[in-house]
């Protein structure tokens, strides 16, 4: 076999990188089970800290608020991103590209100015205290674009002569999207709804700014930090991992079992490399 | 068949809800901007006092200016890395392309707080990397704890994922065949990746240069943990504005220069290409 410097060369970057990325990752994943956190090669193991994370009770409040942020933020997102993707593709005619532009807008303004700018408005403006609505609100605001972005490319392939033909046939428009698109478009739904989840439960800029003193699982973290890095911290980092690790991982199965797609298009593929 | 209200619903809906808490939001803090605040009272009389502040004090302006220079740096960073590794991964990722890519977005999505405790994990006084040095005997690296240096290095930790999937997305749109086309009209592989692939996927470059660019120009939490007492950037210093020093007019202010420089950059890179021309057909089949 001969060998090719370039192929060499890019797979050692892919290795590299992906070290890059789940060395730390790793790392707080042994610590937390390991008696040694700072420390954990060779690692001794045992769950004290797994326990102490689970019987602390500020944890516990904040894990449900992040729980509730994370819920309606992604609902809220999945729905609103949903009606604009169709929106786009069906009904903004020319004026495509203005729409689109406002939609992507939030994905180019840094969450801390969301968060900030949220606070002003809502406290200042309003004269509204920080609470959980207003952080759901303002946390669909960052997840709408990217949910936007994951359903534009399940609808891209969507044939949308199935709903006139449909329509043609005498259903209504809802009957049409319950019976018609709803279960063509869901895995797009999915995907976007997971992925926003995952982003509104971490996020720690915009919920900070908006809750005051309500806890959330990335603010008591940040709160923790100030005062030095405790094992609890690498428990819960490893916890969400975990978690983030799973949901995708469903994500994936249900890719695999060719129920999502993705935008996956095998016709484009190169015959030969 | 189309309905009368459905535009209504379908785009009316969403553009409501983005201007209402989106756009209102950033006007606010431009008003805001050119108020005082007073013993934590705001003062609403219009003045650009803020920004004289901003312009003349030199702390201020080495913060922009520091800001400036690592996201920058580290968005280029990120993409010369970004580059390679989302290549490789279309070209011999087989059929696990897409578990590959998914992988890289997993730090992404788990929020910035955790992985940063990740990061001192690894980068820190008692971490990974100390820890093996000082186990071999030899002394620790200087250079990677609270320094710029590991701001740099944890901006790039974070952002990295965003700019692999995104050139990812963008190779991954780009028809392959054209590169099997230009080899066979005699083309060297060097010559068609740069007259081919490198032009037609520079608008998802650009895209992943910006959105990594914007978030560290404004970051806040990797240079508090990481970098060092010559660390501090403009996204830190705003958010102390709205914590410890109340002074939120001025924050607001600091707020409107981030989002202003945000949107130069925006506005550059859409300037910089053609988006025909780089293949882009994502919305608008109607």
């Amino acid at each position: 076999m001969r060998l090719k410097p370039g192929k060499t060369a890019l797979l050692a970057t892919v290795a590299v990188s992906y070290l890059f990325l789940y060395l730390p990752v790793v790392h707080i994943g042994l610590a937390s089970f390991a008696r040694n956190s700072n420390f954990p090669y060779p690692p001794k193991w045992s769950l004290d800290t797994m326990t102490r994370l689970f019987s602390n009770s500020l944890y516990q409040t904040a894990l449900a608020n992040s729980l509730i942020i994370g819920i309606f933020s992604a609902l809220l997102a999945t729905a609103l991103a949903g009606l604009a993707t169709i929106g786009l593709m069906r009904h903004a005619g020319r004026r495509a590209s203005f729409y689109l532009a406002l939609f992507i807008a939030p994905l180019f303004v840094a969450e801390v100015l969301l968060g900030i700018s949220s606070l002003i408005f809502n406290g200042l403006f309003l004269g509204l205290r920080g609470n959980m609505a207003s952080a759901i609100l303002a946390n669909v605001v960052h997840c709408f674009s990217y949910a936007l972005l994951i359903i534009a490319t399940q609808l891209y392939r969507y044939d949308w002569r199935l709903d006139d033909a449909a329509m043609v046939f005498g259903a209504s428009p809802a009957r049409t999207f319950f019976e018609v698109t709803l279960p063509l478009i869901w895995p797009g739904l999915l995907g976007a709804f997971i992925v926003a989840f995952i982003m509104a439960f971490n996020n720690l800029e915009i919920s900070f700014y908006l809750l005051g003193a309500t806890p959330t699982l990335p603010s008591a973290a940040w709160g923790a930090l100030r005062y030095g890095v405790k094992p609890e911290l690498y428990a819960l980092a490893t916890c969400v991992n975990l978690v983030v690790f799973l949901l995708l991982g469903l994500m994936f199965v249900l890719m695999r079992t060719g129920l999502v797609t993705f935008g996956h298009r095998p016709e484009r593929e190169r015959s030969a490399v | 068949m189309k309905g009368r209200f459905a535009p209504a619903i379908f785009l009316g809906i969403p553009s409501v809800f983005l201007v209402g808490l989106f756009v209102l939001p950033l006007i606010s803090m431009l008003v805001l901007s050119v108020w005082r605040t007073e013993n934590y009272h705001i003062i609403r009389d219009f003045s650009f006092h803020n920004y004289e502040v901003l312009a003349t004090e030199g702390a201020y302006v080495t913060f922009l200016v520091r800001s400036l220079v690592m996201a920058s740096a580290v968005s280029l960073i990120c993409t010369l890395i970004a580059w390679p590794v989302a290549y490789g991964i279309t070209l011999y990722g087989g059929r696990y392309k897409l578990l590959l890519t998914l992988a890289f977005a997993v730090p992404f999505l788990t929020g910035e707080v955790l992985r940063i405790i990740a990061l001192q994990g690894l980068l820190g006084p008692v971490g990974l990397l100390n820890g093996v040095l000082l186990s071999l005997g030899a002394a620790p690296l200087r250079v990677i704890m609270y320094t710029n240096v590991a701001s740099a290095i944890g901006l790039v930790y974070l952002y990295l994922p965003i700019v692999v999937t995104v050139i990812y997305l963008s190779l991954l749109n780009f028809d392959q065949r054209l590169i099997d086309a230009a080899t066979i009209f005699g083309a060297s592989p060097a010559r068609a990746f740069l007259e081919v692939t490198w032009p037609l996927n520079l608008f998802g470059t650009l895209i992943g240069f910006a959105l990594c660019f914007i978030p560290c120009l404004s970051a806040t939490l990797a240079p508090r943990f990481l970098g060092g007492p010559n660390g501090t950037l403009y996204g830190m210093a705003m958010a102390q504005q709205f914590g410890e020093s109340g002074t939120w007019a001025l924050g607001a202010a600091m707020g409107v220069v981030l989002f202003a420089v945000s949107v130069l950059l925006v506005v550059a890179v859409s300037r910089l290409i053609d988006l025909r021309r780089t293949g882009f057909t994502g919305f608008g089949r109607g």
